[in-house]
């Protein structure tokens, strides 16, 4: 009565000794993922195709450097903000534009093309191709390699590109539109065109300026040439914030977000709540449940799958012979023969009848056993009542008789 | 540590300054406030773990019926416990309620009373304690769960008791029959008296009369009166084998053959027999010797409460030794078990020769009367060949029964309901035979 009762659940103290490893480790594992991602740069543009600063085979990284060095001023940009800053005067000024989310509409690249004099497009839309090259139509994929058919300076340096992307389509017939790179059927990787006043380069050729492709067939003569034509380069992945149109968050009352995370820490409280045990479950040995009649349940789909209708008729007539023999008042031993001889007595009807029925029958359908089955009982109600008429004839002669004659 | 319904709808209520002064700083403001208050209330709930636990609880229920077990707790600490207390049983036990509110002051216990209504037999236990204590804000709690070990032995529930009054009536009417209706070899004398008119003349003692000499003068006739034999021997053998496991009428065999052995006991220790119990399987699973009256019954119960079957095949070679271990005089061997098939038989049949050498045997064994109603119903075609296989299991039950009785044995069969009276009612015929 003095000692306190053994507490089960562990102090905090206790606790954090036992998931002080899985702490360690968690905390270990967000820090080497940090420091993971500080190290190789979460730069905006790294990690999109034909990045600048992206050195797997699917960046641009290589191209970019090779620029450097032949002092073309490379800048990186991801908006229009950027891009602005970045321009010098247009003369002077390539623009390089990677869009492959769209973001960039339809006044955001008149204003490009008037930032430079030179604008570069990789695989544009088109609604771009509208602002900027209204001659230009898309014409789907090209794939393989494309050989140089054009004065085009980059293009006759060389000779060979890998065509790989986006194939486009000249509409009308304006003679200042110069294609090259034909993959046949009207269909040319490299369309150039002006518009007020800007060479605007439309370029399909996406593999070709990759650093998994850019040192394969004249690729990089081809890219050098295009992108180094002038002392300033703007490389441009434009990101999501550059898209047109009002935001989510400029739609909403400013509380709602707050709202949201309120509602959500909330919900994790509740299943907090909710789901805090109340002390462990108290474990039970349970017995072990037969039902008994599976045997016989067992053996009857048996019978029926197999469909042995004579075995299971045989079963039910072993029954039957059996209880008729009783109330016949024939001994335990007595046979069949025995059997059938009294019944065909007391129930007054032809003993080959009776020899079928409890012997001889052998059913053929379903339909049969059904009825023999059906007619095993009928047999023994009929024996039943004979014998129970005899005796009541033995007990009271008189009683039965009057109201019969 | 547990928050409370009310922590979340306090964090749910902070909605209402954020949208109202459309300000992002207020939901941070709003959590610490929240966390503040809880932390606050988390440290001033008094601790659940300085308690103090005593357990009441009755040692033994019969099944089917409630008792009231009582929970102490002291609250050792100087804080008022303010909370919820879980009193842990198995949910076989039947427990009710689970969950009391309690409030103790420092120093000041409670009893809290819990409900047992256990709905199986044997040993059922409590595990623990779980108290969760609220802060005064009622918005964060201490929990612990504290070892708190109680039992309560649930026994056979003896429905069969209902049959004893009459059964014990016909054996009272064994007693005080005439002579001639029970003499035989199994009834004792008993003693002399006069005749009196209605007496059997074939019992009249001749060489009494002639000794008695009546003071009167007049020849008075003397007759010998006989009672029934006492102080004969029963041994109940219950099998607590697999075949004992399966249920009959929802009730498993062996609780059916706890009940006739119950009944069986409850007479035989009233007319004057010895009885003694073993339940055995491949090991004495349970043994009641030397008992009789009242304390008999309740040391079978006590034994039979925890005892479930297993698994596995009796070992039957062991019973006669069994037997003998118990009572080298004749006695009357009672088996309870099952005679479904002459397979699973075997073992009981190649022993039953040495049983019923020495002793009167009879086997018990429960029918199920879902069989007998399934050779009735031939309507369909999938119930003709039940009703098939159904004759065929009857016809199993009553090679084996003859083989027993071919063995010298005696067979005892009836539903789950039937049993019980049935083996009463043999046990007063055989005892009326005088062939205990």
């Amino acid at each position: 009565m003095t000692n306190t009762a053994e507490v089960v659940t562990p102090t905090i103290r206790q606790a954090g000794r036992a998931w002080r490893f899985w702490v360690i480790a968690g905390v270990l594992a967000v820090l080497v993922t940090l420091a993971s991602i500080v190290i190789t740069g979460a730069t905006g543009a790294a990690g999109k195709p034909l990045s600048p600063t992206d050195a797997s085979p699917k960046g641009s990284k290589a191209l970019a450097e090779v620029l450097r060095q032949h002092g073309v001023a490379v800048t990186s940009s991801d908006s229009m903000a950027a891009t602005r800053a970045a321009a010098g005067s247009p003369a002077d000024t390539t623009i390089f534009l990677v869009d492959d989310g769209h973001f960039l509409n339809a006044e955001q690249l008149v204003e490009l093309s008037r930032l430079s004099s030179n604008l570069i497009l990789m695989t544009p839309d088109f609604d771009q191709l509208n602002a900027v090259a209204p001659q230009v139509a898309l014409a789907g994929t090209v794939s393989g390699v494309v050989h140089a058919d054009c004065s085009l300076r980059p293009v006759t340096r060389a000779k060979t590109v890998t065509g790989t992307g986006s194939g486009f389509r000249v509409i009308g017939s304006d003679p200042e539109v110069v294609t090259c790179l034909g993959s046949g059927d009207d269909i040319f990787s490299l369309v150039q065109v002006v518009h007020s006043g800007t060479r605007v380069t439309v370029l399909g050729t996406t593999a070709a300026f990759s650093n998994q492709f850019v040192i394969t067939e004249g690729n990089a003569a081809f890219a050098l040439g295009l992108l180094g034509s002038t002392s300033n380069l703007v490389w441009m992945l434009p990101s999501i914030d550059e898209a047109s149109g009002p935001t989510a968050a400029e739609l909403t009352p400013a509380w709602v977000s707050d709202v949201l995370v309120l509602l959500i820490i909330a919900t994790i409280a509740a299943g907090f709540w909710r789901g805090r045990r109340f002390g462990p479950l108290v474990v039970e040995n349970l017995p072990v449940v037969v039902r008994s009649s599976e045997t016989m349940r067992g053996r009857a789909r048996l019978y029926e799958k197999s469909s042995s209708r004579l075995h299971a008729l045989d079963s039910l007539r072993i029954g039957t012979v059996d209880r008729l023999g009783s109330l016949c008042g024939l001994p335990r031993v007595a046979d069949v023969e025995e059997v059938i001889r009294a019944v065909a007595y007391v129930t007054r009807r032809p003993e080959p009848e009776i020899a079928q029925l409890l012997r001889d029958a052998d059913p053929a359908t379903e339909a049969e056993l059904i009825r023999l089955s059906d007619a095993l009982l009928e047999l023994e109600r009929a024996v039943a009542a004979a014998t129970r008429e005899n005796s009541t004839t033995i007990d009271t002669p008189a009683h039965d008789k009057e109201p019969g004659e | 540590m547990v928050i409370s319904g009310w922590f979340v709808a306090l964090l749910l209520a902070g909605v209402v300054p954020i949208v109202v002064t459309n300000d992002p700083r207020w939901l941070v403001w709003w959590l610490g406030i929240a966390v503040v208050l809880a932390a606050i209330d988390l440290v001033i709930a008094a601790s659940p773990r300085r308690v103090i636990l005593t357990r009441d609880v009755p040692a033994r229920v019969r099944l089917g019926e409630s008792v009231a077990a009582t929970l102490v707790i002291d609250n050792a600490g100087r804080r008022t416990i303010r909370g919820v207390v879980r009193d842990a049983w198995q949910p076989s036990a039947g427990a009710h309620p689970t969950r009391t509110r309690i409030v103790i002051r420092g120093g000041e216990r409670r009893a809290i009373r819990t409900g047992l209504t256990p709905i199986r037999r044997g040993e059922r236990r409590a595990a623990h304690v779980t108290i969760r204590s609220y802060g005064p804000l009622r918005l964060a709690a201490r929990q612990a769960t504290m070892n708190a070990p109680g039992a309560i032995r649930v026994l056979p529930p003896f429905h069969s008791r209902k049959h004893l009054p009459s059964r014990l009536a016909k054996l009272r009417e064994l007693d005080g029959r005439t002579s001639v209706m029970i003499r035989g070899q199994g009834t004792e004398f008993d003693s002399l008296r006069e005749y009196v008119r209605g007496d059997d003349v074939r019992s009249i003692d001749w060489r009494a009369t002639a000794r008695r000499q009546d003071p009167q003068g007049g020849q008075l006739l003397m007759v010998r009166t006989w009672r029934p034999e006492r102080d004969r021997r029963v041994v109940i053998v219950i099998d607590s084998g697999r075949t004992s496991a399966a249920r009959i009428a929802g009730e498993p065999r062996i609780d059916t053959a706890f009940e006739s052995a119950l009944l069986l006991a409850a007479l035989a220790t009233r007319a004057g027999d010895r009885v003694d119990l073993v339940i055995f399987d491949r090991r004495v699973r349970g043994r009641v010797q030397g008992a009789s009256g009242p304390e008999l019954l309740s040391r079978m119960v006590d034994t039979m409460a925890t005892v479930d079957p297993e698994l596995i095949e009796p070992d039957w070679g062991a019973v006669p030794g069994l037997v003998r271990s118990v009572t080298s005089q004749h006695a009357l061997v009672v088996i309870a078990t099952s005679i479904d098939a002459p397979g699973a038989s075997r073992g009981l049949l190649a022993v039953l020769p040495q049983l019923t050498r020495r002793h009167t045997v009879v086997v018990s064994s429960v029918t199920d009367p879902d069989v007998l109603a399934a050779t009735r119903d031939r309507s369909r075609r999938s119930e003709v060949y039940l009703a098939a296989a159904a004759e065929r299991a009857l016809l199993d039950q009553s090679r084996v029964a003859a083989a027993i009785r071919q063995l010298g044995g005696d067979v005892v069969t009836g539903s789950p309901s039937d049993l019980p009276p049935a083996l009463a009612d043999r046990y007063i015929a055989l005892k009326a035979a005088g062939r205990l």
